[in-house]
């Protein structure tokens, strides 16, 4: 059985104190006009426990939007890896974005494993915190982005106005845990307070649920590539990459390279990419492989609901709701694309 | 080594503020400029010849003289390289081709507008070759310097081909569309780091559209917002007159 313990509110100042002293410690705070967001932890900054959900996805933390990979020099002709992990705690990730880390995780190891990733996610420490509210555009709780048990050092659930039932998943957490001093082991009534908190969340988010079990999306996908639905939604795509760029498990990236102003050394460096902007496969020959709005609208919902889940067996969209959210056309939203299609495919399983 | 190949600023109507931005590189410049003989840049340099191989030209074409001007430096020039919002897309100085010519004749020139002939105000590639652009009102230095780099490294000057959304989420910028706003960045081709939006203000659309810009969705998001038709109107023919966006 998972070890739990009972932590108390006013333990956490004296163990954010601690923590960040050696770690670069991010908790969920106010970021203006009712928008929520990881924020560097500081002296008297107001933890958002009820924040619905961070405006930017955990992803930035362990494949930062821009990230140099390699640093060359032009007169000597040599070039050396550039692998920068800062030791950081990432306090307050919600179940369906500790989801969407553990994919990352599966994805960037997989294959020719990412060096740079894999180096700055054993530098994570992950501590998950179980929702109170829901954002109005999410729907974690009918894909399985509700139930999420690896993948955290410390695993948070508010239990009182002033208590916690903190679970333990790995020896670094229950360390770090430490630091507040002699710890309580949880009993079996706030064992199962947790557990009623939990079913709470979910319930919440279920006001917007997909009209079928998630895990047959791949199947209604592959009834779908000549859909009215895609055409429909796709004329109004502003090719922003927005919807990429906000997801939590889209990790695309682009790699150029620029030399000093000496034009003597330069760096190598990845950035973000998306495969709904316009030139993303483009090739050389100037050939595009998507070259239409629809092409690449289509893929999107491919990628997320049937390639990932071929490779991994599950869904490459965890419910999070920031893409319905970014999208100023308001044409991307996974949860009214599948449901349609799934009613258009006639229902059947 | 090749001689090293020599440079000249020059420029059109407009207000040279792009120019500042290549000197307020400072020392960056001194770097960069030592690749390179400059042989006219009025803004850091008193000396001034009419021997050069890439030309940095900045402005816009407003009058039937300049098109004479331009055609012979672009007869002289190897590379023809357009600086800052008014060269690429003509900029702030289209707001004219939506008024009378008479009333900013009159404006412009007072009593004395009749001795002034002039012209739509047009981008330079409405009347030459360009062989590089770099946009924006005004430049992003840093993309000056990576555009100069690439070209004297053999390189085909390379701008971002998506819109300036992409660097606001790089950036984690809280979108101006989820604050009720208007911003164009969803319609203009990125490079500045969404600067603007990052210091609070909306995209204005300086660097021009982006290629593919999906126009008519554009107009419906932005009509979303609730703002009137003379908002959308005005912002849209604020830098962007001289192409396809304005209403």
């Amino acid at each position: 059985m998972t070890t739990t313990y009972t932590v108390f509110q006013e333990q956490l100042p004296d163990l954010f104190r601690k923590w960040s002293q050696e770690y670069a410690l991010y908790v969920p705070a106010s970021a203006g006009g009712g928008f929520f967001d990881l924020k560097p932890w500081r002296e008297g900054l107001e933890v958002a426990w009820e924040y619905d959900v961070a405006y930017n996805p955990p992803k930035r933390f362990l494949l930062p939007p821009r990230e140099t990979l390699v640093r060359y020099d032009l007169r000597k002709y040599t070039a050396e890896p550039v692998f920068e992990a800062p030791k950081q705690i990432l306090f307050g990730l919600h179940p369906y974005d500790l989801k969407a880390v553990n994919q990352l995780d599966q994805l960037m190891e997989g294959g020719s494993p990412d060096q740079n990733y894999l180096r700055r996610r054993e530098a994570t420490v992950i501590m998950a915190l179980d929702p109170l509210t829901v954002s109005p555009t999410a729907f974690w709780s009918s894909i399985g982005g509700d139930h999420v048990n690896h993948g955290f050092d410390l695993y948070w659930t508010k239990i009182g106005p002033a208590s916690f039932l903190v679970a333990v998943g790995s020896p670094r957490g229950e360390e770090l845990l430490r630091a507040a001093g002699e710890l309580l082991p949880a009993t079996a009534a706030d064992r199962e307070a947790a557990r009623r908190a939990k079913l709470r969340a979910h319930a919440l988010a279920r006001s917007n649920s997909l009209k079928y079990n998630w895990e047959e999306t791949p199947r209604v996908l592959g009834r779908s590539w000549d859909s009215p639905v895609w055409r429909k939604y796709a004329v109004m795509c502003l090719a922003c990459g927005s919807c990429n760029l906000v997801c939590p498990t889209c990790y695309c990236f682009d790699i150029r390279e620029e030399a000093d102003d000496r034009l003597e050394q330069g760096e190598r460096f990845r950035q973000w990419d998306g495969c709904m902007l316009e030139s993303f496969a483009l090739v050389a020959g100037n050939h595009n492989f998507r070259p239409k709005a629809l092409d690449r609208y289509r893929h999107r919902y491919f990628r997320k609901g049937k390639y990932i889940y071929d490779k991994i067996g599950e869904l490459g969209c965890v419910g999070c709701g920031r893409c319905v959210r970014a999208c100023t056309a308001g044409i991307a939203n996974p949860l009214t694309v599948f449901n349609e299609l799934w009613e258009e495919s006639g229902n059947e399983y | 080594m090749t001689a090293k190949p020599k440079i000249a600023f020059f420029d059109f109507a407009g207000c040279e503020g792009d120019q500042l931005q290549v000197a307020n590189l400072e020392e960056r410049l001194l770097d960069i400029l030592g690749h390179v003989e400059v042989v006219n840049f009025r803004e850091v340099a008193t000396r001034s010849g009419q021997d050069y191989d890439i030309a940095f030209v900045e402005g816009s074409v407003t009058r039937p003289a300049d098109e004479e001007r331009l055609r012979q430096i672009r007869a002289q020039a190897k590379v023809l390289v357009a600086l800052g919002a008014c060269a690429c897309i003509g900029g702030v100085n289209c707001l004219k081709n939506f008024m009378s010519e008479n009333v900013y004749r009159e404006e412009v020139y007072g009593p004395s507008a009749r001795w002034y002939p002039t012209a739509p105000a047009r981008p330079l590639k409405a009347v030459v070759k360009v062989d590089a652009e770099v946009p924006g009102c005004p430049v992003d230095a840093a993309e000056f310097a990576r555009v100069v780099k690439e070209v004297l490294l053999g390189k085909a000057p390379w701008l971002p081909d998506w819109p300036v959304c992409v660097e606001c989420k790089l950036a984690g910028n809280i979108c101006r569309f989820e604050m009720g706003r208007m911003c164009l960045g969803i319609i203009t081709r990125a490079g500045c780091g969404a600067c603007c939006v990052t210091e609070g203000a909306h995209c204005w659309g300086c660097r021009g559209l982006v290629p593919g810009a999906n126009l008519d969705s554009a107009r419906i998001v932005l009509d979303r917002t609730g703002q009137d038709r003379k908002a959308v109107q005005d912002l849209l023919r604020f830098y962007l007159g001289d192409t396809a966006a304005t209403l």
